[in-house]
């Protein structure tokens, strides 16, 4: 039997590990395209000012990599450290994402970015473009492969449990990859990734105008972030509703909580926009609707329903009582492997093995399980409403805030006056941790949502972890929070020296930082000549 | 009040491309659109940055005919 509390040590861990690392993600993932694209305008242009840009960029790119390498590392040791057992269940279908995504997409990523910063001088400009869009790629297709093994934790596909092998076993690839939730959860995550991206960028271009700095710089910045980012933020909106649609079908436990849906209604639907949910009470306290709104967001019609926490706790009764036959028949198949009867059992009642696995919790013969136990192990079945439901909100309300941010400023940029509007300007330093914080909180949705399992429907969370003390878990964890406290301070010292000093100057830039466009250019020639006649 | 109108309009304009979205991809193929919508982001914002230039190109022929004008007149 596990100790809770490890249990409870090991998610606290996994999650802050997991948090601080996803500060870097998105970072990584935006600024490489946006770095791609930067590039793109130096190459076709062939103005200097460009180079600098990337190069400036790609400082704060390389700064941010570097870490986010270095936390993300310890998240695969933690699954064969802390979560042995879900390692050993799962490693079949989890471990070959993950190994493509460190074969491929990762040395891909790693092998271009050394290119990148060093290939100045040693390629030409078309060779540096493509070296940038590799590394651009590979950030992105490194994040593709962890969320095609993520999705298969929150909605599995593509495996089966093997009774002989007692784990699961990878059946189809293509229906792993090619899931719903993971298309839609890559998607919404990449681009989430270019709106932190965009908006880090517009920030400190921002700053630099706000205090007269490197202006031609900040202002080409601050356009080509604001158009990535308005475009990015639509497609996050979009995707947003998407993974809502497909999560909402797959995990409806998952939307009851983000909806604080605790009575299933009848069609049409209100929408909760403020509520106090209480989990012990299972009612929302002070709650503000908006009528039809929750049937129209999450079945996209208005006649459409979803079951309500009352509904889905019946449904899990039901299930764990059709699984308890199927851990019985484990349970004899773990001392006589070949047992016919067993095997039958096992099939006829298999769909519902996880649900057995969840009274075990409280029942340890679950032939012996009483009605209460089972019972409480239903009310497991439903997560945490409150944390869900506000960082479901939170996120929505930031994106929504992002995408008018980003209207407002593209209409500024657009018409060159950006310069003049100083409270868009400090507004814009202002909205750096926004992206951030959004990205955190839908990452809180996700994970906390999938609660009480590792796997959903297939592996409680109860079992899923090693069986460690409660003392080394409180040692590992308060290494971990205090290597990674380390780890940001480095990471904002170092970030905030390199956004101080700026970009390096140069000798044979005679526009830096006075007139780029009479510059070095081709048409900045022309146009001085021009000006001179 | 232009820059209000202008910000209502462009808002219009994106909320209907995300509402237009929503219907027609509840599950659609995203690992495609992922590399279509990619690429046009790229593009234009780097079309962005090359108008901007184009932009101070123009304003600093203005001001150069500007200066001429004055020294003549």
């Amino acid at each position: 039997m596990h100790d809770i509390t490890v249990v409870d040590l090991s998610r606290w861990q996994f999650a802050l590990t997991a948090l601080y690392h996803f500060l870097f993600v998105p970072l990584t993932l935006g600024l490489s395209f946006m770095l791609a694209a930067m590039e793109t305008v130096y190459v076709t242009t062939g103005k200097q000012i460009y180079k600098d840009i990337v190069q400036f960029w790609g400082k704060l790119f390389l700064i941010n990599f570097a870490l986010g390498v270095a936390t993300g590392l310890t998240m695969e040791f933690e699954f064969g450290t802390n979560w042995s057992f879900y390692s050993s269940f799962v490693g079949d279908i989890f471990g070959a994402p993950l190994a493509i995504e460190g074969l491929m997409a990762f040395f891909l990523e790693a092998t271009f970015i050394g290119m990148m910063a060093f290939g100045w001088e040693r390629m030409r400009r078309g060779q540096h473009l493509a070296v940038t869009y590799m590394v651009a790629f590979g950030s992105n297709l490194s994040a593709l492969w962890i969320l095609i093994a993520n999705s298969f934790m929150q909605t599995p596909q593509g495996a089966h449990f093997n009774p002989v092998t007692m784990r699961m076993e990878l059946g189809s690839l293509s229906q792993l990859i090619f899931s719903h939730d993971a298309q839609a959860k890559f998607v919404h995550t990449s681009i989430a990734g270019y709106v932190t991206g965009a908006i880090f960028v517009a920030g400190i271009s921002a700053w630099y105008m706000l205090r007269n700095r490197h202006m031609e710089l900040a202002k080409r910045s601050f356009r080509m972030a604001v158009l990535f980012g308005v475009l990015s933020t639509a497609g996050v909106i979009t995707l947003g509703d998407a993974l809502g649609f497909v999560g909402g079908q797959a995990q409806p436990t998952k939307l009851a909580a983000m909806e604080g849906l605790w009575k299933s209604e009848a069609a049409p639907m209100p929408f909760n926009l403020v509520a106090f949910p209480s989990q012990q009470d299972q009612v929302n306290h002070g709650q503000l609707q908006v009528p039809y709104a929750l049937s129209l967001l999450v079945t996209h019609s208005l006649d459409g329903t979803v079951p309500g926490v009352d509904q889905l706790e019946q449904q899990a009764a039901a299930r764990i009582r059709n699984g308890i036959p199927a851990v019985e028949a484990l349970q004899t198949l773990s001392s006589k492997p070949g047992d016919a009867d067993a095997l039958a059992q096992f099939h006829a009642h298999e769909k519902d093995l996880g649900y057995g696995f969840l009274v075990q919790r409280y029942a340890q013969d679950v032939s012996k399980a009483t009605d209460a136990q089972i019972g409480t192990a239903a009310r497991d079945t439903i997560p945490q409403v409150a944390p869900i439901f506000w960082s479901f909100r939170a996120m929505v309300a930031m994106g929504l805030a992002m995408l008018a941010y980003f209207v407002l400023a593209v209409i500024f940029s657009l018409r060159n006056r950006i310069e003049r509007q100083r409270w868009f300007l400090k507004l814009a330093v202002w909205m750096i941790p926004v992206p951030f914080l959004a990205c955190e909180t839908g990452w809180l949705v996700a994970e906390l949502g999938r609660q009480p399992w590792t796997v959903y429907e297939l592996l409680p969370t109860w079992m899923s972890a090693s069986t460690h003390s409660v003392g080394y878990m409180i040692f590992s964890l308060v290494g971990f929070v205090g290597l990674y406290t380390v780890f940001i301070i480095a990471e904002m010292y170092l970030m905030v020296r390199a956004i101080r000093q700026g970009p390096q100057p140069h000798d044979d830039d005679a526009g830096w930082d006075g007139d780029p466009v009479l510059g070095n250019s081709a048409s900045g020639g022309r146009l001085a000549g021009q000006a001179e006649g | 009040m232009k820059t209000f109108l202008l910000f209502v309009l462009f808002m219009l304009i994106a909320l209907i491309v995300i509402v237009l979205a929503v219907i027609l991809g509840d599950s659609g193929a995203w690992y495609f659109a992922w590399l279509v919508g990619t690429g046009m982001i790229v593009l234009i914002t780097a079309a962005g940055g090359a108008m901007l230039d184009t932009q101070e190109e123009q304003a600093a022929l203005l001001k150069a005919d500007a200066q001429a004008g004055a020294r003549h007149g």
